[in-house]
Parts: structure tokens; sequence; C-alpha cells
């Protein structure tokens, strides 16, 4: 039996959008609301939790920051509005604290990124013991940090004993307290150190996913290594590093083991972050009002970064993946 | 009544449809960029390698400088810090560490399912919200949560620092888990529903094989992230129900100068995990690298 | 095995107020083999689908043997699928592969190894069937797939495309086996392709889709010898036919400076419909070169096959044309040669606009 059917004319899209509408009406939304609960059920455990545990606390240091409250002096608690937001923004502390926070990160993120961009060019290249390397390059990733952190402070950099001050003097120069005297640089070293290697391992992922061809049809158009890198490679490699500098930045702002371990925050506030700063304020001072409140301020800004970091992380990784 | 045989006569021919080019493996060369890898690699090394030996040393071999590369071992330190009563410390690890992985898992696994396989509406949204409970900074909750916990009378309990490691731990596994998750081809479990599988039946044949390595993965990253964890633990814990970065940091108090002892304190807690790591550590580059790496 | 009807089937691309299927109705019998061929685009992988279970039915509905299939889930319509990428189970041997619709039905493990045995006997997989399918070669994969759907003795088999990550050469050859096959167990088979010659060689009948709309269904030899379209008309058949829209005369239809005459039915046809032009359609093969008469062309292209040539030309006002010719008789690159039609040879003539047969 053959059909003769109308061949496609423009005219019939609007028409066909028209019944698509309809169709659409007459599908029986009962059905597919209860479809779209049992799709959601295995997510609701998880969901609840996370706003349970995260949440709710949070919304408890909003609370606590309008109080005046001192742990050690029972009964002291009371409603005192914006004055501790006042005050802390009267803080130079606080302020000072805020930037060694800031060069802290933003130290902390760039050196280790740049650092674990060109190990991982090393390491792109098959060699003789290769897993080996990788295989000591991701330690310091793995150690506890405190532990790391001990280390440093007390075999590095220890004026007298350490170990770095003993090559120093192998070219004639004089021990030097670092420590004492870099405080926050020393903590930033530490840092880098742990991080490298995390860095140093999503780039690796990068350059490893890099599609050969398209570095093979460089080279046939006459581009040169640098050329490559630059062109090709580097523009492949931003996903990653991307990821890794928003990552790695999300982490950073909570650090707080190798400013406890290495120097205290001290001296005074001169290598003290925000979270070590509060921390102070809550646990040996025991003033809780003004530590929620400058907990407060340090979720907005960390909330201001966050929303560039989400929508990063959202836009390069969610491209390949909303197909399933 | 005899069957037609389908019979591949291309076994005898050479091109097949899907051979995979053979491409010649580069010769692994001894080039001055493999040596300067070399040297990265070991000087990244060095501090722990420096740690482990400074463990093994007496006390008096310790602390010197110029530094001691020669010394007669002795497993001295690690008895002491034995006898100081590091048994708890790490049990109590080793506790919150793999109950809050297990929990991790649990939850995790079926939020991640649903995210992907089945994207739900608000994907995003759920997506988006996990990850910000990852941004928002601990130090903003600590206070209630010392308050609330020790309301509820669980401050130095071990399982108030299990609920929070999994709390931290979850969004990161949801997103890695998502991603090993989005891997499984479509066609797969449309198959297998034509072949009669149920949506459980499929994932528990189909799927769960496909990403158990993924999990694995995840499951890794969350035990190092857990059992390296300090902030919660200091505050929260006392004696009890002290972790091992807990315990290392008490340690100290009391051992400030002794750094061989010291070296073996911070071996031991920081060992497992570097243990794990190692053996572990193609799963760990895969997880960390949210599955781009095979 | 089971008569299928798509009655007014239509299905909505995801996220777009487009039609990825419209309206399509088709009546296939039971154990007849059908091909559903068409440009990308054309739906007929949805089409497909939706008999599946594995796209929903917008509107209309499907029926397998008698039954309305809205609302079927896919495990429950005794469907078997041989997918593009052949979607094999990779932890699972091939055994395990081919038996695994049995054990979910709870099918004893004896009874299963006798069956995948036997499946496997057919398809020359016996010495692979505890290999895991990563350990395959592409044409045995097909054939694991095909063992997999075969094993089930389903009412209705579903293929979709499953030669087309096939070199050439196994190509060929796995449609001959196909075909031989579905002979063989009488099972009704849907099959998709967007390659017409898979379609004329392999289907009882064939449909052809295009925008979600099906052109014709019908036989391979009615669909190339009265195509009911211009589409079809030019998809069917390679190289394709000559499509041309040319100014109608008195008698006939004009090519440049020269008038093909048509007959007095055709002619009559053109005048009733109102047309100054018409689409003039004309196979290679109905073309071939004269000394005299017919219309003067210049030679562009010469394709040589061995057994054949054909020549790719175009008359003076811009009209291409391909006829078929002797190679060893093939004329040469920008000769001028005169072209004629075979006095049986078939003409097909379209309305310009909406691409309809005419006569």
């Amino acid at each position: 039996m053959t059909l003769t059917v109308d061949t496609e004319s423009d005219a019939n899209q609007e028409a066909v959008a028209e019944r698509v509408r309809k169709i659409r009406e007459a599908q029986d939304t009962g059905v597919s609301r209860a479809e779209g609960w049992r799709r959601r059920g295995p997510l609701l455990p998880a969901l609840i939790f996370m706003i349970a545990v995260t949440q709710v606390p949070f919304l408890f240091t909003l609370y606590y920051s309008t109080l005046s409250w001192n742990l050690v002096r029972p009964g002291s608690r009371q409603f005192v509005g914006l004055n501790n937001y006042v005050a802390v923004v009267k803080d130079s502390q606080f302020w000072s604290v805020a930037g060694n926070t800031v060069i802290l990160i933003v130290g902390v993120v760039l050196i280790s990124a740049l650092l674990g961009l060109l190990i991982a060019l090393l390491l792109d290249r098959a060699f003789l013991g290769r897993g080996i390397v990788r295989t000591l390059l991701i330690t310091p990733f793995l150690i506890t940090p405190v532990a790391g952190a001990l280390i440093w402070k007390t075999t590095i950099l220890d004026p007298t004993n350490g170990i770095l001050n003993w090559v120093l003097s192998l070219v004639g120069l004089g021990p030097v307290d670092w420590i004492g005297d870099f405080p926050l640089a020393m903590v930033m070293v530490e840092l880098i150190w742990q991080w490298t290697p995390f860095m140093m391992l999503l780039i690796l992922a990068g350059l490893t996913s890099m599609p050969r061809d398209q570095l093979e049809a460089g080279r046939v158009d006459g581009a040169g290594a640098l050329q490559l890198f630059r062109e090709l490679t580097l523009p492949h490699l931003r996903r990653f590093i991307e990821l890794g500098v928003v990552l790695g930045a999300v982490y950073l702002v909570n650090t707080f083991d190798a400013i406890f371990m290495m120097t205290q925050g001290g001296p005074g506030v001169a290598s003290a972050n925000l979270p070590f700063y509060i921390y102070q304020r809550a646990f040996l001072g025991f003033d809780m009002g003004q530590a929620a409140a400058m907990g407060v301020v340090v979720v907005i800004f960390t909330m201001i970064i966050a929303s560039f970091a989400l929508r990063l992380i959202f836009k390069s990784f969610s491209g390949k993946e909303e197909a399933a | 009544m005899s069957t037609p045989k389908v019979v591949d006569k291309t076994a005898r021919t050479t091109a097949t449809s899907d051979a995979a080019p053979v491409r010649k493996k580069k010769s692994k060369k001894f080039s001055p960029w493999s040596v300067v890898a070399w040297i990265v690699g070991l000087g990244f090394f060095f501090p722990v390698l420096w740690m482990v030996l400074t463990a093994f040393k007496q006390e008096s071999d310790a602390a010197t400088s110029p530094p001691t590369l020669f010394f007669t071992p002795t497993l001295n330190q690690f008895k002491a810090v034995f006898d100081q009563g590091i048994g708890p410390a790490m049990l109590n690890s080793v506790f919150a560490t793999g109950m809050s992985t297990i929990l991790v898992l649990l939850l995790g696994v079926p939020a991640a399912f649903a995210l992907s396989l089945r994207p739900v509406r608000k994907t995003s949204d759920a997506l988006f919200f996990f990850m910000s409970t990852k941004m928002l900074p601990v130090v903003a909750a600590i206070l209630p949560l010392y308050v609330i916990v020790s309301n509820i009378g669980l401050l130095d309990n071990i399982w108030a620092l299990v609920v929070l490691y999994t709390s931290m731990n979850l969004p990161i596994a949801i997103w890695m888990m998502r991603s090993f998750f989005l891997e499984v081809p479509g066609e797969l479990l449309e198959a297998a529903s034509l072949d009669g599988a149920s949506l459980w039946r499929s994932v528990r044949e189909v799927i769960l094989p496909l990403v158990s390595p993924g999990i694995a993965a995840t499951a890794l990253i969350c035990v190092i992230f857990a059992w390296n964890e300090f902030f919660l633990a200091v505050n929260l814990t006392a004696v009890n129900a002290q972790t091992m970065p807990v315990y290392l940091v008490g340690f100290i108090a009391g051992e400030g100068q002794y750094w061989a002892v010291l070296s073996a304190a911070a071996t031991m807690a920081a060992l497992p995990v570097i243990l794990c790591g190692w053996f572990a550590q193609n799963k760990l580059v895969r997880g960390l690298s949210f599955g781009a790496i095979k | 095995m089971a008569a299928i009807t798509y009655k007014n089937a239509s299905c909505i691309y995801e996220g777009s107020d487009k039609l990825a299927v419209d309206s399509l109705n088709l009546d296939i019998e039971d154990g007849e083999f059908v091909v559903l061929v068409g440009p990308s685009g054309s739906g007929k992988s949805t089409a497909l689908r939706m008999l599946a279970g594995l796209e929903d039915i917008d509107e209309g509905a499907i029926e397998i043997g008698g039954k309305d299939m809205t609302g079927v889930p896919s495990k429950d319509r005794d469907i078997a699928m041989v997918f593009q990428n052949y979607a094999l189970y990779p932890n699972k041997t091939v055994a395990e592969n081919m038996g695994f619709a049995l054990k979910l039905r709870g099918v004893s493990a004896a009874e299963r190894r006798k069956k995948v045995e036997e499946a496997a006997t057919v398809l020359d997989l016996t010495e692979h069937l505890d290999r895991k399918p990563a350990k395959l070669s592409g044409g045995q994969r097909q054939r694991v797939a095909m063992g997999r759907a075969i094993v089930r003795e389903p009412q209705v088999f579903c293929m979709d495309e499953p030669l087309s990550n096939l070199d050439a050469k196994l190509r060929v050859q796995t449609r001959t086996q196909i075909a031989a096959l579905q002979r063989r167990l009488g099972t009704t088979t849907v099959y998709v392709t967007h390659d017409q010659v898979e379609a004329m060689t392999m289907g009882d009948r064939v449909a052809v889709l295009r925008f979600g709309k099906l052109q014709q269904f019908a036989s391979p030899n009615e669909l190339y010898d009265r195509p009911a379209n211009a589409f079809v008309a030019g998809f069917i058949g390679s190289p394709a036919m000559n499509l041309v829209t040319l100014p109608v005369t008195a008698d006939g239809v004009k090519i440049g400076d020269s008038t093909l005459e048509l007959e007095r039915d055709n002619l009559t046809k053109i005048s009733d419909a109102g047309l100054s032009e018409v689409t003039f359609g004309v196979r290679p093969e109905q073309l071939e070169l004269t000394e005299s008469g017919g219309v003067e062309v210049v030679v562009d292209l010469v394709e040589d096959l061995g057994s054949e040539a054909y020549v790719y030309t175009h008359a003076g006002s811009g009209v291409d044309l391909v006829a078929r010719c002797n190679p060893r008789r093939a004329p040469k690159l920008a000769e001028t040669v005169r072209l004629h039609r075979h006095a049986e040879g078939a003409v097909h003539l379209f309305h310009p606009k909406t691409g309809e047969r005419l006569n």
C-alpha cells in the first residue's frame, strides 16, 4: 500500500508547535509528578542530612552574632543587635587578619598551580621510574596536615638544627629564624608544599586527556613546541586549572592546621588567618558574640567568591555532561 | 533443515571493523628532563622521608646540626609512643574515618544516582546546594556546633565527629560519584531494560560493577580527608574521643623538644593514609581528577 | 511473533516544540521484515525506539499483536533490540550477555546454556563464549548483540543501524546473513538504516521517512519504479535519479534548446494540473548516449566502475544529467554528446512545489 504525504514546508512549523503544545497539555500531569518524586527519592536522605547538619548551625551563628555573650561569664547573654558587627569593622586586627587570609589564599593557590603545571609537564613524558616519581610527589597531599606542619617547623625550619639553615651554612649564609621572621611566608611555603601535588594531578589529568591528533595537526601545520603549548594545550588545560584553583581556594579559606602548629598565628596576629583568629576569639577568649559576627562576615566574603567559583565549575564541567 | 551458519569470513582478512590502531610504544628515554623530574620528586618527598628517618633515631641524633645521616636505628621511639597510649587515638581515628565513609557512601550513592542517570528537573539546583555547603567556612559554624554538641551531650564523643565528617565529605563524594555514573552509556541501561530488568536489577547487575572503581576512588578521598581532619576534632573532643591529629598535638605539648619521638608519633599519625594513597594511587588519581583520567 | 501497528503515532523532541515523529501510520504484518529508512533527523530511530518503549508515545498509539503498548514499560513488551553501538554488558562474558534476559526470567542455568550454545553455533561464536566484550573485534561484538536478541525468541526484533560501525566488506556480508536469519526465524523485524542500499536489499517493505513524516511505505520494487514523491525518487537508487524542474511545452519538456517528448497521458496530467513547469525525473540507466536526436550535453565527469560507467553532464541551461553507459565506450571530459531516453524508460513527473507524483 502506498501512502503519499505532503513534503515539509516552512509554513507548517507554527502549526506543529501549536500541536505540540496541545499534546503536552493533554499529557497526564499526575503521572509525571509521581514519577518525578520517584526519581528524586534517592536524593532526599542526603539532602535532608546536609540541610540539618550545615544550615541549622549557620542559622544559629547568625543568631549568636546579635548577642553579646561571653562563655566565661554566665548570664551575660543579651541582645545587642548589630553592635558586634560594628565592633568587627572597627577592629583593625580583624582587617589585618583578613588581609593575611587573602594573601595566603591567593599566594598559595597561584604558586602551587604554577608549580603544579610545570611538574605536570615534566611528568607528561614517559621516563624510567615515572610511576615512582608520581608516588613520591603525591605524598605531601596525603600526609596529615598537622604532622606535615610539625616536620617543617622542627626538622626543616628550626633556626639551630633545621636542615634549611644547615644547607645555607654550606654556602656561607647565616642562620635565619624562618618562622620567627617570616611567619606568614613560612606557613604559605608549607601549604604550597602540600597543595602542589593536588594541582599537579589535576593538570596531569588534563594533559593526558589532550587529544593527540590535535597536536599532530598543529605540528603538521608548522607550529613549534611553544606555540603548540600556548595555542592548543593551555586552552584545553584551562578547565582543569580553573577547577584546581577553585577547589584549592575553597579548602584554603578554612586552613587552620598549619597556622596552629607552626606559628599559633603569631607574632601577634602577623600570621593568623580568619579561621584561626575566630578560633582564638571563641575558644581562647570565649567571646561568642564577636566570634559569631566575624564568622558571618567570613561567610559573606566566601559566598561572593563561591558564586564565581560555582558558576565556573558548572559552566566548564556540566557542559559535557547533561545528556543522560 | 540445515541452519545457515553465520560465519565471519573476515577472520582471514586483515581489515577488521575496529582493530585499534597500534602505535609504537615510545622507548623510555633517559633525558635531562627525567633527571629534573626525579630531583623534583625526591625534593617533595624529602620532608616525609626525613620524618620517617628521624623516627628511627636516638634523641641525640635527632636534633643536630649538621643533620645526622648515618646512625644506628632504634625502635625505642615507637615503643615510647605506644607506651604513652596512642592506641585509643588510633582506634578513634579508624572508627570516625570508617563510619563516616560508610555513611557518605550510603547517603551519597543514591543521591549521585538520582542526580545523574535520571536527570531530575532540579538537578542543577541540588548540585549547587551541595557544593555550596562545601564552600561554607567550617569556622562559621563551629560555635553553634560546639554549643549544640555539648547540649546533646556528645562533646568528646566520637559520634559527633562521625556525623560532621560525613557532612564534610558528602558534597565532594556526590560530585565525584555523579561524574562516574554519567560515564555509564545510556544504551546499557536501555538494553538491560529491554532484556527485562527492573531498575533495581539493572543498577545491581550493570551499573554498580561499572562504577565500583569510581566509588572506591571516592571512598579513598573521603578516608584521606576524614583521617587528616584536625579543626573539628580539636574543638569537639578532649581525651576520650581524640583522633590521631589531636593526639599528636597533645604529644607535642609534652615532648616538644624531643624530635625523634615526635617524628615517631607523626609517622604513626600520617602513615596509614600515606600507605592507602600509595597503594590505591590510580584510584586516587581518578577520583581527584573526577574521572578525567581512566 | 506479532503484527505491529503504528496509529498516528507522534513523539516530541525533548525540550523543544518540534515533532521527531509526526503522525506515523504503519501496518506491519506478522513475520515481515520492514526497514525504516531516511536521512539524519528523519525520525526513524525515534520511531523504532517508540516501538521498543525507549521513547514516549506522545500522541496516537502503537499496537503489538493487537495490544496497545501505551504505558507498557520496555521490559514487558517482549522486544529484543540490537543497538548501533551494541550496548554489550562489559563486565559479563559473551555467554552471560546472551543469557541475561533468560536469567531475568528465571530460566534454569542448564536451559540457558543450551539456548546460548545453539545461538552461538548459528552465529559462529562458540569459541568466544567465555570472553568479555572488550576482547572481541567489532564484527564479533555485533554478532554477540545479535545473539543476545535471538536467544530471547521475542515477538519482535528491533535493529537500530546495527551495521553502521562495520567496515564496508563486513557490512555487505553481514547484511545477507541477517536477512537469511530473519527468514529462517520468521520473527517480525523492524530495521532502521540511513543506507538505502541496505533498505532495498533487506526489506520486504520499506518505509521512507523525512522530518518525522512518512513519505512512502511499499516494497522495494514499488519504491524504485513508482516513487510517490520527489524526495523518495531522489533518495532511492544510486546514483540518484535525475530530478530537474523544466518548463513545459506542447510536446514535452524543454531541456536547453531541445525538447524531450512525453507521452500523451503525461501531457494531459500536466495540463490538468495547470502547470507551466514540472519536476522531471529519469534514472541514469534510462538515459543512453546517442548519435542523433535527444539532448545535447557537455561531459563534466566520467566515473568508471568497471562493470558500468556513469557520465555526469550538464545541458546548456544549467541542467545536470547523469547517464549510464558502457565503460568501454565512455566519452571524454568536456566532450559534447547527445543523450536520449530509452524507449521503455519510465518517466517520473512531480509537482514542482509539493513534490507529489503526477503520473
